[in-house]
């Protein structure tokens, strides 16, 4: 995979750059950072995150799992019990409850691991340990014939270091 | 993440969220962060001191169980009708602790309380021992743990189920739900951490670890922009699910006939309870953490003094608790119900009773100082009075209401017996294994989120500053 | 049956197998005790032996004098149970803890397993053939030096021809007839009995009474034939209308005191003047001023006996001159024209015939201490225990040549013996008795011995043969074929006979006996001794003077009265231990002329503030001092003492008699002693069942009065409906009561203040629409009962609903349905000194009942025993308070709070309306308890029924007696009672086999069973030909705790409190 890796020690920095690069309509661009900053989500401003959709679906299906366990499992064996209902909905709605908590979350993790694109098994490439510790970062997959410009636009935003990869 | 963010510089067309300020003025750079808090990673004499302790009190705990599966409940304090005991209580004790973590990175998250940033972990990751801890004890309780795997609904070959009617089973649904729920919140926030850490680590092997825990993060704004979405949804999810995991355990009690147990008023009031007795735990381990490490510049006097109007609310809470408890007794005209709170505040269990309302109602009410709020010390204190007020509030819904109840004849009495101890202290010693080892392995102070409130490196001014 | 059966027994799990497949071994003796190597099914069946179904033998009951008849439960050739034999008109099917605890006997641990023999000090086991011999020449010896006239055989008494045999062989010897001693003998009562009736023990007839006074006359204590007596009493007072008012006189309230209607508290030995007073010989002053009771008391006292149609006077007591209060009372009956209806010495009973006096041993011990006795044999009898230390005994058998004992266990008195011949069990051997005239109560053996013990009529048989003199004499094999050739009718007519346990005819008749020997006696003084509090000593109820001792169900059975168990007490009024400083469980010392003995205080409201009681029953030591190891060690074969049940625990009160004895009938004089009390400043927990003696108004015990029943009855003709006339029948007994019985009224404010609470227009869970709810969506309103499962359900059983009726007027709390309980359900006892908890990982309590101390009780039914009324008894003595016996097992609830908790399903309701406990479901998490109301529910804390922990209750061999139908429970389990779950399907499954519907009243539980008050009725309540359909009806039936809605299936009717105008 080939690109090129531009590091911003200021926030603002790369914002610009951002802002630019998207004015040029340059595709594929990462940017990095080592923590939310609303500024850099501003500039981007990328789509709603997909994930809650799966937090729907896992959370509905929870709940729908809690009642039936345990509404069918009562029907199975109708053994009665201080003259409750053989399968009485109210106390089953903990059991509801608490598998849509726990089915809506675990679904909801998925959801990002997906989104995110996590686990990732290598990240020696087009990354760079300062960014997770202080400095800001942009990754810009293209052929080396553009690398010459793009480093000139990365530059003129105050990269202190752009460097091509391939 | 992202609720505490500093107040965005200039116009910006998305949602600008409210913050709640900047909250640690002494520190000023991304560097600052990382070095202080992975400086409280390196093991001293003092942790290994802990930990040997720590361990050693564990060990108590697991002997004396080894003991009890071999002879029978029947080395405990029980006095039947007394059926619960010294074990029930502690269960209830430190599921009740476990409540503070979560409510802090879920709950406060959503009000977007600033002085949560540096505190939650460290709560969070109690929260997660607590539960564990707590976890055991209804298996040390049961007279056949041999055989506890019987409550849970796995598929079997007669299709037998359990009664999912009882209290009980409700309490292995909330239980088992809030550890995964609020282990998955505290590995999830980690995420960053470690691959901040992973970047840092020299030792290759570490590295390797940390870089397998930290799931190949890199930081890029596709992971953020989801992470945030998922983090928001579990939080959302978790607010519920704190406040009915302690409801749920109340129902253990209300749902049952037993006088001093039968009321509507415990969910509410045992909710009030844990995030009281939770954040008093939150006291009893950070402030020695802050002390220790030196980290009096992230978790800050404002910090400690948020916290503790927490603890004087939800102590005015518990108490309203036990006032209406007393005069339900009364309203309700049931004589048993009125004779047994007659005797639990002024009969046999007098003594019992008055720990709990001095521990609980009246030391609490020293926070509406806000000197003693600014006090570490006083709040370190207090937090111990609370615990112990807790602890004795679980003894006196459980002994006295077992031990005076509809049938004269079987009045009893109960004393705890010394394998009950072993197992209490062993409980503490498991608890502080897990904590101890935790905060030497992983930033007991998110650092990804503290970078959001620090002031980040501009073009224009050099160093950072406002 | 061959007697060559191993020493060793059964292993738990052996005869767990032995069950499973019904083993080889079993198989050819019916119940050979050596261990099961090869398990083998039946080639063909021993005669009546079908694996898994119980074979009944009727057989005599020889635990006291009564003999009543019983019906004996074997299984595989192992006793499993005893009843009473519903054959005889003695006992009609009931009988006492005692009786039943025989079975105790028959396995208990500590029995000799062989002949024993003093070798160089030691006693060693030796085989028959040697012991015999032994006892062959020893005779010689005696003999040729002519000093068999002195010889003494002491044997315990019995009736029915052993005696008899026993004289026949010792006037073959040359020896004096037997001397026939038993401690729990009513000597005086028996004497008063003689002189004024001409009988030892005439019948009496509480039904033909209106009025029963009781001077100290213990009925329902043991006191004379208790079974019948409180078969009697239960009948008389069962009546609603009609049943007699019951006094009791003497400064204790006993059991009898408790159930008796008002108490007249008199200073003890002032019962002569009472008496005297009621047949003009004493002014009322005089009378009044000795026995301090109010002149108004006594002339109420006369005035009611003399208005009382027909009266019946009883006189017991154990003082100085209690023969001559029984004499004046026996008089005093003649005059009021008792004799005759209330008092039939036209039907005399025969037990106590040929009975010697307490007297006749003292006279022994001065012979045996002057060196006179040169053999002396005792048989079951312990006069080492049960003797004043003044008469030492003990001290006697030291000096007699050669001692022999056939008793079969260790006691006081055996231990000291030269040679022992364990004798079989009485439910191993052949035997006959004649309780009442021309009525043969028959003995036959219910299973093979259990060790290597011999019948002694047949030690005496073969001693006999080997004599050269006497081999002629003694041509019968066995002492079976005698009794076979004494039966009237012979062989055949006892073949017939055997099966029903009873014949008409006597085998005395063809016998000639011994005379009771009459001997010199000591006069008596009343109350010898200094001290500020008279000494009441009394047998207890289930120990008597101490047999009992070494059986774990009676000495776990609480005391009727004080509640107190494997422990002895000190029973004061609150008064007297308010003057002395003194709390409950405080120690004092309790010092008389006699002796000094520790005990915790009990304050008892029921005795009077100047006076103290002790019981008897327990404190039996090893006079050698040997201690057998506190770990209970089940391997050792022999202990001294009264072996490991009875082992330092309590006191013996004996200690504390002087040697005086009533100058009439020479009956030990326990009760003349004055005894100082001194505070030690310790104090010990007793180890009591009750939690508070108060019901705190919570209806738990109800009673009422004839008044307000009549008056419920006219409320409801004059068209109230039921409804008010049940409910009112309920409120005016409470008003009636002073307050105490209070219903759901007084809980609620109204009775309908807990929603679809109707706590009286019908019986809840029973007949209730509500408790048709109470079956959930398997209710149904067209099912017959309206508390059931719809009909329709698959299991076929929801027709019926078992239910249980308790009658308070008949129960009188002797707790013979507890025993029956702990045999029929394989209850575990827990209070022995191996059984207690760990105070550290090594050390345990060893403390006797250490786990009754901690509530762990297992009894599924117990006696709960209410006060009501004398509230303020710390300062003012009032004697008029009321007691409530009150059976509390589980209720079986229609809407039971235990079920919805259960996180397992281990317990729920079964179509038929019982509360179903799965022990092997049950994971232990006790919310059930917890969420029991009436607290029934019972939890293994320890491996009681795991042979590998210190705790384990059944030490082999009473492991044998364990009953195959029901699980013997592992640790971590709860259990309850199951209304006897196992009788009823065994009952269905019959009835299916002979392909007919199951018959009303078939069957019954075991408590129900045993009953001598024949209290409790068991059965199907959805079925009105059942009796107890017809009970649950009932005008006095009331549910306990009616306002929680839990619909029990267990129904008590109100207590009747006969007041004056009554």
């Amino acid at each position: 995979m080939q690109g090129v890796l531009a590091v911003f020690p200021q926030l603002d920095a790369v914002c610009d750059a951002i802002r630019d690069l998207k004015a040029k309509k340059v595709p594929k661009v990462t940017v990095y950072s080592p923590t939310i900053q609303h500024e850099i989500d501003d500039a981007i401003d990328a789509p709603t995150s997909v994930v809650r959709v799966f937090t729907l679906i896992g959370a509905s299906l929870g709940v729908t799992f809690g009642y039936w366990v345990s509404i069918w499992s009562s029907q199975y064996w109708p053994l009665q019990v201080g003259g409750k209902a053989i399968a009485s909905w109210i106390p089953y709605t903990i059991m509801g409850f608490e598998m849509f908590v726990m089915v809506g979350c675990l679904s909801t993790v998925a959801g990002m691991f997906i989104n995110a694109q996590i686990p990732r098994l290598v990240t020696n490439f087009g990354y760079d340990k300062r960014f997770t510790h202080g400095d800001y970062g942009i990754w810009i997959e293209t052929t080396p014939d553009k690398f010459a410009d793009l480093e000139k636009t990365l530059k003129a935003h105050g990269a202190v270091e752009v460097r091509g990869e391939r | 993440m992202a609720t505490t963010a500093k107040p965005v510089v200039g116009k910006i067309k998305r949602p600008n969220i409210p913050s709640a300020g900047i909250q640690v003025p002494a520190v000023t750079t991304f560097e600052q962060v990382d070095n202080e808090i992975l400086a409280t990673l390196k093991p001293s004499p003092k942790w290994f001191m802990g930990l040997g302790l720590a361990i050693a009190a564990m060990l108590v705990g697991a002997s004396a169980w080894t003991y009890q599966i071999y002879w029978g409940l029947g080395n405990a304090g029980y006095v039947p009708p007394v059926m619960w005991g010294v074990y029930i209580i502690t269960f209830v004790f430190w599921v009740g602790i476990g409540h503070a973590g979560t409510l802090i990175s879920a709950i406060l998250y959503l009000f977007r309380a600033g002085f949560r940033t540096t505190i939650y972990r460290a709560s969070e990751a109690m929260t997660v021992f607590a539960v564990m801890t707590a976890g055991l004890f209804p298996i040390i309780h049961i007279g056949r743990p041999w055989k506890f795997f019987w409550l849970i609904p796995y598929p079997n070959w007669r299709l037998l189920f359990p009664q999912f009617k009882s209290p009980l089973l409700w309490d292995v649904f909330a239980i088992s739900t809030y550890l995964t729920i609020s282990t998955t919140f505290l590995y999830l926030g980690l995420i960053p951490d470690f691959a901040v850490m992973r970047d840092k680590e020299t030792n290759p092997i570490r590295k390797r670890i940390f870089a397998m825990l930290s799931l190949g993060w890199k930081n890029t704004d596709r992971e953020w922009r989801h992470f945030a979405k998922m983090y928001m949804f579990l939080a959302a999810f978790s607010t519920p699910l704190v406040l009915s995991v302690h409801s749920v355990v109340s129902f253990d009690f209300a749902m049952a006939l037993t006088p001093g147990w039968h009321t509507t008023i415990f969910p509410p009031y045992f909710v009030g309870g844990a995030i009281f007795s939770g954040f008093a735990m939150v006291w009893t381990i950070l402030i020695p953490i802050r002390k220790w490490w030196h980290l009096e510049h992230y978790v800050t006097l404002n910090h400690l003094d948020a916290t503790a109007k927490v603890v004087l609310f939800t102590s005015i809470m518990v108490g309203c608790g036990y006032l209406s408890e007393f005069f339900i007794a009364w309203f309700s005209g049931v004589a048993p119900e009125q004779e047994y709170f007659w005797n639990r505040v002024f009969g046999q269990w007098w003594w019992s009773a008055w720990i709990l309302l001095l521990c609980n109602m009246v030391f609490p009410l020293s926070l509406f100082s806000q000197k003693l709020r600014r006090n570490p010390t006083w709040l370190f204190i207090l937090s111990i009075i609370i615990n112990i007020g807790m602890w004795y509030e679980r003894f006196v819904i459980v002994v006295p209401s077992l031990s005076h109840e509809f049938e004269p004849w079987q009045w009893t009495h109960y004393t705890p017996s010394w394998i009950d101890m072993c197992f209490l202290v062993g409980s503490f010693g498991w608890f502080f294994m897990w904590f101890l080892l935790f905060i030497k392995q992983m930033p007991v102070i998110a650092i990804a989120e503290v970078k959001e409130i620090v002031p980040p490196k501009m073009k224009n001014d050099h160093g950072g500053h406002h | 049956m061959s007697t060559e059966s191993g020493a060793s027994g059964v292993k738990r799990r052996d005869f767990l197998k032995i069950l499973g497949v019904t083993g080889a071994a079993t198989a050819v003796t019916g119940c050979n005790t050596d261990h099961v190597r090869k398990l083998i099914p039946y080639v063909s069946n021993p005669d009546n032996t079908v694996p898994g179904v119980s074979n009944y033998f009727a057989s005599t009951c020889r635990e006291c004098a009564t003999s009543c008849g019983i019906l004996v439960e074997t299984r595989d050739g192992r006793a499993l149970k005893i009843e009473g034999n519903p054959n005889t008109e003695l006992n009609r099917g009931a009988l006492c803890a005692k009786g039943q605890s025989a079975l105790q006997g028959l396995y208990n641990p500590d029995r000799f397993r062989q002949p024993m023999a003093r070798k160089n000090g030691q006693l060693t086991a030796v085989t028959w053939d040697e012991a015999l011999q032994l006892l062959a020449t020893r005779l010689g010896e005696v003999r040729s030096k002519g000093q068999a006239s002195n010889a003494v055989f002491i044997n315990q008494h019995e009736i029915g021809s052993f005696p008899a045999v026993l004289d026949n062989w010792l006037r073959d010897y040359g020896m004096p007839a037997h001397i026939s001693y038993d401690a729990d003998a009513p000597a005086p009562a028996i004497a008063a009995n003689k002189a004024v009736y001409g009988v030892a023990w005439p019948s009496l007839d509480f039904d033909a009474a209106s009025l029963i006074v009781s001077f100290g006359a213990d009925f329902l204590d043991g006191w004379g034939p208790s079974v019948p007596l409180q078969l009697a009493w239960a009948d008389a007072r069962g009546k609603v209308e009609g049943a007699p008012r019951a006094i009791y006189i003497g400064a204790r309230r006993s059991l009898t005191g408790l159930n008796a209607d008002s108490w007249i508290a008199c200073r003890p030995g002032s019962e002569l003047s009472i008496i005297q007073f009621l047949r003009g010989s004493k002014s009322a002053a005089d009378a009044a001023a000795a026995a301090d009771v109010s002149v108004a008391t006594l002339e109420g006292l006369k005035k009611e006996i003399a208005g009382a149609k027909r009266s019946l006077l009883l006189a017991g007591g154990n003082g100085a001159d209690a023969t001559q209060v029984a004499t004046e009372v026996a008089e005093y009956n003649k005059t009021l024209g008792n004799v005759g209806i209330t008092i039939k010495p036209a039907s005399p009973l025969g037990i106590y015939e040929r009975l010697d006096v307490t007297a006749a041993l003292y006279n022994v011990a001065d012979r045996m201490n002057a060196g006179a006795v040169p053999v002396l044999f005792v048989r079951g009898a312990n006069p080492v225990h049960t003797l004043p230390k003044s008469v030492k005994f003990a001290d006697g058998l030291a000096k007699v040549g050669f001692k022999v004992s056939f008793t079969n266990v260790p006691d006081e008195t055996t231990e000291l013996a030269d040679l022992i011949l364990p004798d079989h069990h009485s439910l191993e051997s052949w035997g006959d008795a004649e309780p009442t005239a021309n009525t043969l109560h028959l003995q036959q053996p219910a299973m093979e011995p259990v060790f290597n013990s011999r019948a002694t009529a047949d030690v005496l048989i073969a001693v006999a043969k080997m004599d050269t003199a006497l081999a002629s004499k003694y041509t019968m094999t066995d002492y079976r074929s005698w009794l076979v050739s004494r039966f009237p009718g012979g062989q055949a007519a006892q073949m017939l006979a055997l099966p029903k346990g009873v014949a008409a005819g006597s085998s005395l008749r063809a016998t000639d006996r011994g005379a009771a020997s009459d001997l010199g006696r000591k006069p008596a003084a009343a109350f010898a001794g200094a001290g500020d509090f008279h000494l009441v000593i009394n047998p207890s109820p289930t120990l008597g003077t101490g047999s009992g001792a070494n059986k774990p169900w009676l000495v776990e059975l609480p005391d009727p009265v004080s509640k107190i168990a494997w422990q002895s007490w000190v029973e004061m009024h609150p008064m007297a231990c308010k003057k002395l400083g003194l709390m409950r469980g405080d120690l004092v010392t309790i010092e008389t002329s006699a002796g000094k003995v520790t005990l915790p205080v009990y304050n008892y409201l029921g005795i009077r503030p100047d006076t103290i009681a002790v019981s008897l029953g327990l404190g039996h030591k090893s006079q050698a001092n040997r201690k057998y190891d506190a770990d209970g060690d089940r391997t050792v074969p022999f202990y001294t003492g009264y072996g490991r049940y009875a082992e330092g625990v309590g006191i013996n009160a004996v200690d504390l008699v002087g040697g005086d004895t009533d100058a009439l009938s020479g009956a030990i004089a326990y009760t003349s002693m004055k005894a100082k009390v001194t505070k030690t400043g310790d104090n010990i927990d007793l180890i009591t069942t009750e939690g508070s003696a108060r019901q705190h108004s919570r209806g738990i015990g109800q009673s009422t009065t004839l008044a307000a029943l009549v008056a419920a009855r006219t409320k409801k003709e004059a068209g109230h409906g039921a409804t008010e006339g049940a409910t009112t029948t309920q409120h005016d007994a409470t008003s009636a009561e002073g307050g105490h019985d209070l219903g759901p009224k007084e809980w609620g404010g109204n009775e309908h203040a807990f929603v679809g609470g109707a706590p009286t227009e019908f019986l809840p869970g029973l007949k209730s629409p509500v408790a048709n709810d109470a079956q959930g969506d398997l209710g149904t309103q067209d099912s017959k009962d309206k508390g059931m499962y719809s009909e329709k359900h698959w299991s076929g059983m929801a027709k019926r609903r078992w239910a249980m009726t308790v009658d308070l007027s008949r129960c009188t709390g002797c707790s013979a349905c507890v025993t029956a309980c702990y045999s029929e359900n394989n209850i575990p006892t827990v209070g022995a000194t191996w059984q207690g908890r760990a105070l550290s990982p090594t050390v345990w309590d060893t403390r006797p009942g250490a786990n009754i101390l901690k509530g762990r009780e297992m009894a599924w039914i117990r006696l709960e025993r209410y006060f009501e009324g004398a509230e303020d008894s710390e300062n003012v003595f009032d004697p008029g308070f009321d007691t409530r016996f009150v059976p509390m097992m589980c209720q079986h609830c229609g809407n039971a709070p235990c079920e919805p908790v259960c996180p397992v399903y281990a317990t729920y309701h079964s179509p038929d309306g019982l509360n179903v406990q799965v022990y092997n479901r049950c994971v232990g998490t006790r919310y059930c308890s917890n969420n029991c109301p009436y607290k029934v529910r019972y939890y293994n804390w320890f491996g009681y029924g795991e042979p590998g922990r210190r705790q384990y209750a059944f030490p082999e061999p009473m492991q044998m007696q364990l009953n195959p139908d029901v699980t013997v429970r592992g640790k971590g389990v709860m259990e309850k009672c199951t209304f006897c779950v196992q009788r009823i399907r065994e009952a269905e499954t019959r009835a299916d086999l002979e392909q007919r519907p199951l018959q009303a009243d078939e069957f019954t539980t075991a408590c129900a069973q045993a009953c001598p008050s024949k209290a409790i009725t068991f059965g199907d309540a959805a079925d009105p030909a059942w009796t107890v359909a017809r009970q649950v009806e009932d005008e006095r039936a009331y549910h306990v705790f009616e306002v929680l809605n839990t619909y029990t299936a267990v129904v008590y009717l109100k207590k009747i409190n006969h007041t004056v105008e009554a």
